[in-house]
């Protein structure tokens, strides 16, 4: 099944590289300040929740905005794909009722425009860290690591969300609603130990996305090398759900162009 | 020929399931789950079909609207799945369905041409190859770097059926769409067509335009409700045919 996946893939290189592009080209057609708004968006996000958040907590961290993008890029790369993910195959319909080829080409190009804006907003994520004196370290090189961790977890879940919407229209919303949810599970806005001894502290500590945002954090924020004993465990599981998310696709695609 | 064979469909059944008020939402679902029986009705289009295609055949599909031609060309491009049975492709495939899927109105013809091409399976260098016949046998000229939107519904059709015809395929499937653009054009696809058979490409086509199938055409294949009623020569069947719709 992976075999034929990636020989799906590098059979259609080409329709996969321009419908990134259009992803990322079309997403803002028409606005003036085109692809700029990828940064512009979470840096706006950020700047509300810094002014926000220091009056409701009493004690915040000292670099509190950079604490705050670091977290909120990788979130906001979370949303994004989950949520164009999950419309992506409806929303490409009339085109998947006419030709044939491989339908997961829509879900992986949602994923990689996304984590392609990502990488680029996070330029702006070391502008912070250099004009606010943290700098880097040498743990960075542990970020790769965790983008393409990130990634796959992404893939296997919009794989699911992506076909199931098609049968089941109510999935977006669902899937919205629990994206909100989430963000309240994650340590975006505080620091994960706000919640230790409380009763959701489990909520936090068996999140994958906490976790990986936790692991952005140590990289960038506290220079430290990241819970690799978690992260491991999160590979793991995202592989199998990965597995799991692509036999359910390929279960599915067979009815995509009878239910459009 | 590694295969003997291009397209086997074996003991193929299709049918669609009748909806007669489609439960989309989740409500609905559970509230009517237990009464699908009553809203969904089934409709089968094909009843085991079984048919072979040699490498370099052109196989002509006749029969009269709603007979299941369609849905047979639409199983052999993987668009949807057999209920039961099984397709078998040996080759490259390309099917011209519909034309125009997926050009995008805003960009130029020369970007959809790129676009088009790339859905069909083909490489970025592959495409630069072929390009300039694309363009060439379109006639569009000088419209090719405006955008597609601005273009006649015939200019459109001509480009869409320049690329399709352009990407090498060694299936070729193709669903009335001989009726493209003026005469000139029109003859111009037909030579196409026949050039196309000569090197040795597999073509099945769906068409009542019987006299052109005639002379493209080797083999026939007359489907009556969704069963293959005649396979053979193709005067023979299209004689047959005739004298049943007249």
């Amino acid at each position: 099944m992976m075999k034929e996946l990636l020989n799906n893939l590098y059979a259609y290189r080409q329709l996969l590289k321009s419908n990134v592009q259009k992803e990322i080209r079309g997403k803002y057609k028409g606005s003036f300040l085109g692809v700029l708004w990828s940064f512009v968006n979470p840096l706006l996000m950020t700047l509300v929740y810094a002014i926000v958040f220091p009056l409701i907590l009493k004690d915040t961290e000292p670099h509190y905005i950079t604490y705050l993008v670091i977290a909120i890029l990788p979130w906001n790369y979370f949303t994004t794909v989950i949520s164009q993910g999950t419309t992506t195959i409806l929303g490409n319909g009339g085109i998947l009722k006419k030709v044939y080829f491989p339908r997961e080409i829509f879900p992986i190009s949602v994923n990689l425009s996304g984590v392609i804006n990502f990488l680029i907003s996070c330029l702006v994520m070391c502008l912070f860290l250099i004009f606010s004196g943290i700098g880097f370290s040498w743990v960075i090189i542990f970020f790769p690591f965790i983008v393409l961790l990130q990634f796959i977890i992404q893939q296997a879940i919009i794989f699911i969300t992506s076909a199931v919407d098609v049968y089941v229209r109510d999935a977006e919303y669902i899937i919205n609603f629990f994206v909100s949810m989430l963000f309240y599970a994650t340590p975006i806005l505080y620091s994960a130990d706000m919640f230790a001894g409380s009763s959701i502290e489990w909520l936090i500590k068996i999140n994958p996305i906490a976790i990986i945002i936790n692991a952005y954090r140590d990289i960038f924020y506290y220079q430290t090398i990241p819970d690799m004993q978690m992260l491991g465990i999160v590979l793991l599981i995202g592989i199998l759900l990965f597995y799991i998310g692509l036999k359910v696709f390929r279960k599915l695609e067979k009815g995509f162009a009878e239910e459009l | 020929m590694k295969n003997k064979y291009a397209i086997i469909v074996e003991n193929v059944s299709k049918s669609f399931k009748l909806v007669y008020d489609k439960p989309f939402t989740l409500k609905e679902r559970l509230v009517f789950w237990n009464k699908k029986n009553t809203r969904v009705g089934k409709h089968e289009v094909l009843k085991n079909v079984s048919l072979k295609i040699k490498p370099g055949e052109t196989v002509a599909l006749i029969g009269v609207n709603g007979s299941g031609k369609s849905t047979l060309l639409k199983l052999m491009t993987k668009i949807i799945y057999p209920t039961e049975g099984k397709i078998t492709i040996n080759g490259k495939l390309t099917s011209l369905l519909e034309l125009g899927a997926g050009f995008h109105p805003d960009f130029t013809g020369r970007e959809n041409i790129y676009f088009n091409a790339s859905i069909f399976g083909l490489t970025a260098a592959e495409i630069d190859k072929r390009v300039g016949d694309i363009i060439e046998f379109s006639e569009l000229g000088n419209f090719i770097d405006n955008p597609v939107r601005t273009y006649s519904s015939g200019m459109y059709m001509r480009l869409a059926f320049s690329v399709a015809i352009n990407v090498d395929a060694e299936i070729l499937l193709i669903d009335e769409i001989l009726a493209v653009g003026d005469q000139h054009f029109q003859e111009k696809c037909f030579a196409k067509l026949q050039e196309l058979k000569k090197s040795g490409k597999t073509i099945v086509i769906v068409s009542h335009a019987l006299s052109s199938i005639k002379e493209l055409c080797d083999r026939a294949v007359w489907i009556y409700n969704g069963e293959i009623k005649m396979d053979g020569q193709t005067e023979k069947v299209v004689e047959e045919y005739l004298k049943v719709c007249v």
